[in-house]
């Protein structure tokens, strides 16, 4: 597979959890760029909406309020595709084309050519992809042609609080761990190209501490499918093997038997 | 008197050919799904989409056909005698040039294990089938479970499946008129199955 990354010029963000102030300009900027149509909400009676990724929303603010011994903490997540340097949705797509690695490192898709199979949402470890109305997969690409463009995507150019910076993702991880600031996603998954600088364990915010491909993913693709492939021609090599050295049972071969039952 | 004995009904035949047929179409539209490197199969059905659709419509026929047949010969498959041991213990005689006999009733223990192995993987590749079709209904490790349990069914019956096309053609030559006319000789029936062959015509093997 055609699955590489050029670590040197690979593209991304690094997510300051601590500076985002939970303004939703990078959801608004998505839409309004990617032209998404908007999502009827509820109120649940929470700041947080919507309460869920949707095919017409790449990103969103995840907000976590959390109560210990009588003191609050409100704590928001930008939540989106997660760029990840081994993509589960990449491994299992069967249609080549439809998921596929840009050079700056963006798990990119084409609509056209995706077969509406939804194996990308069970293999994704962050439950990221969504199908829209026409059973298409959508999720965020980094804004792909404004970085192909030399852009910085939509959302980032909105947050007012640079939380979400996007750059060289070497350069951005290097200089958040010299400001001494605890990266999740710098070499999980070989890489996620969205790593976040979070203010507690991961698990506060609603994310795998150690996010992997699911494990009967993993066996299905890398396991079953190669030994599938092998049996097969196992079995027709078998069969044919044992033609030539044991050979048919012959009805001819009965005559002589017949007699011999008489004994 | 005729020289040939009635092996399968046209109903028994005609619903083999139909799991047959549902199983190939099954075969190639899902090749594609199976992996990249034969996505050249979903051009016969015009693109993986309609692949999908045509898995799935086949995927149904299969089921209910297949569980149907495996119903009808439930007691003939499911039972094994002392000379099932026998065959079992020498392998049928198949790993080997020497002449063997086995007092053989209608189906041998490496078709009952066939048809059993099949009912079991045909009970599973639909279960899941269902989960993987709407997979947004379901949780997300059902799916991913039943994602690979496809997989390993699949290739598992594709196995059994090469094994039971050479056993009934080239490998037992006569054995498939059994399936195409019904009727097989005389000859074919005393010398692979005696103990049926006593008990349909009443002559000794």
């Amino acid at each position: 597979m055609a699955d590489t990354i050029n670590e040197a010029t690979r593209k991304g963000f690094l997510v300051d959890t601590s500076r985002c102030i939970g303004c939703r300009s990078c959801q608004v900027a998505c839409k309004q760029w990617n032209k998404l149509d908007a999502d009827k909400t509820s109120n649940k009676g929470t700041f947080e909406n919507p309460r869920d990724l949707t095919p017409d929303l790449y990103n969103r603010v995840r907000f976590v309020e959390k109560e210990t011994s009588g003191e609050v903490t409100w704590r928001f997540l930008n939540e989106r595709c997660m760029q990840c340097g081994d993509a589960g949705c990449m491994k299992v797509c069967p249609s080549p084309g439809a998921l596929f690695r840009t050079k700056d490192g963006i798990v990119s898709y084409n609509k056209e050519k995706c077969i509406s199979c939804k194996y990308c949402v069970s293999a994704c470890p962050f439950n990221i992809p969504r199908y829209d109305a026409n059973d298409k997969v959508s999720k965020c690409n980094l804004c792909q042609s404004r970085v192909e463009g030399g852009m910085t995507p939509a959302c980032a150019k909105a947050c007012p609080t640079e939380a979400l910076k996007f750059g060289n993702r070497n350069d951005l991880i290097a200089k958040a761990k010299s400001a001494k600031k605890v990266i999740y996603g710098e070499n999980v998954l070989n890489g996620l190209g969205v790593a976040y600088a979070l203010e507690g364990p991961p698990e506060q915010y609603g994310l795998p501490a150690n996010p992997s491909i699911p494990m009967s993913i993993f066996l299905w693709k890398d396991v079953i499918k190669p030994l599938g492939i092998l049996g097969f021609w196992g079995s027709i090599g078998a069969m044919m093997l044992h033609y030539i050295t044991i050979g048919p049972k012959k009805l001819e071969d009965d005559t002589t038997g017949k007699e011999a039952d008489h004994e | 008197m005729s020289n040939y004995v009635e092996r399968f009904s046209t109903s028994e035949r005609i619903l083999h050919w139909i799991v047959t047929c549902s199983f190939f179409i099954l075969f190639l539209s899902g090749l594609g799904l199976y992996s990249r490197l034969f996505n050249g199969y979903f051009n016969l059905f015009g693109g993986g989409q309609n692949a999908i659709l045509i898995h799935k419509a086949a995927g149904v026929l299969f089921f209910f056909t297949s569980l149907n047949m495996f119903l009808n010969h439930k007691k003939d498959v499911s039972t094994f005698d002392e000379d099932d041991k026998q065959w079992i213990e020498q392998r049928g005689g198949y790993l080997s040039r020497d002449e063997t006999h086995f007092n053989i009733g209608k189906y041998n223990p490496g078709q009952k294990l066939f048809a059993i192995f099949i009912a079991v993987a045909t009970l599973i590749l639909g279960i899941t089938g269902l989960f993987i079709w709407m997979p947004t209904f379901f949780p997300r490790w059902i799916v991913q479970l039943s994602l690979m349990l496809h997989g390993l069914m699949f290739a598992g019956s594709v196995m059994f499946v090469v094994m039971h096309i050479y056993l009934a053609t080239i490998g037992n030559p006569g054995t498939i008129e059994a399936m195409l006319y019904g009727n097989i000789p005389k000859s074919w029936a005393r010398k692979h199955h005696p103990k049926w062959y006593k008990e349909v015509t009443g002559e000794s093997p």
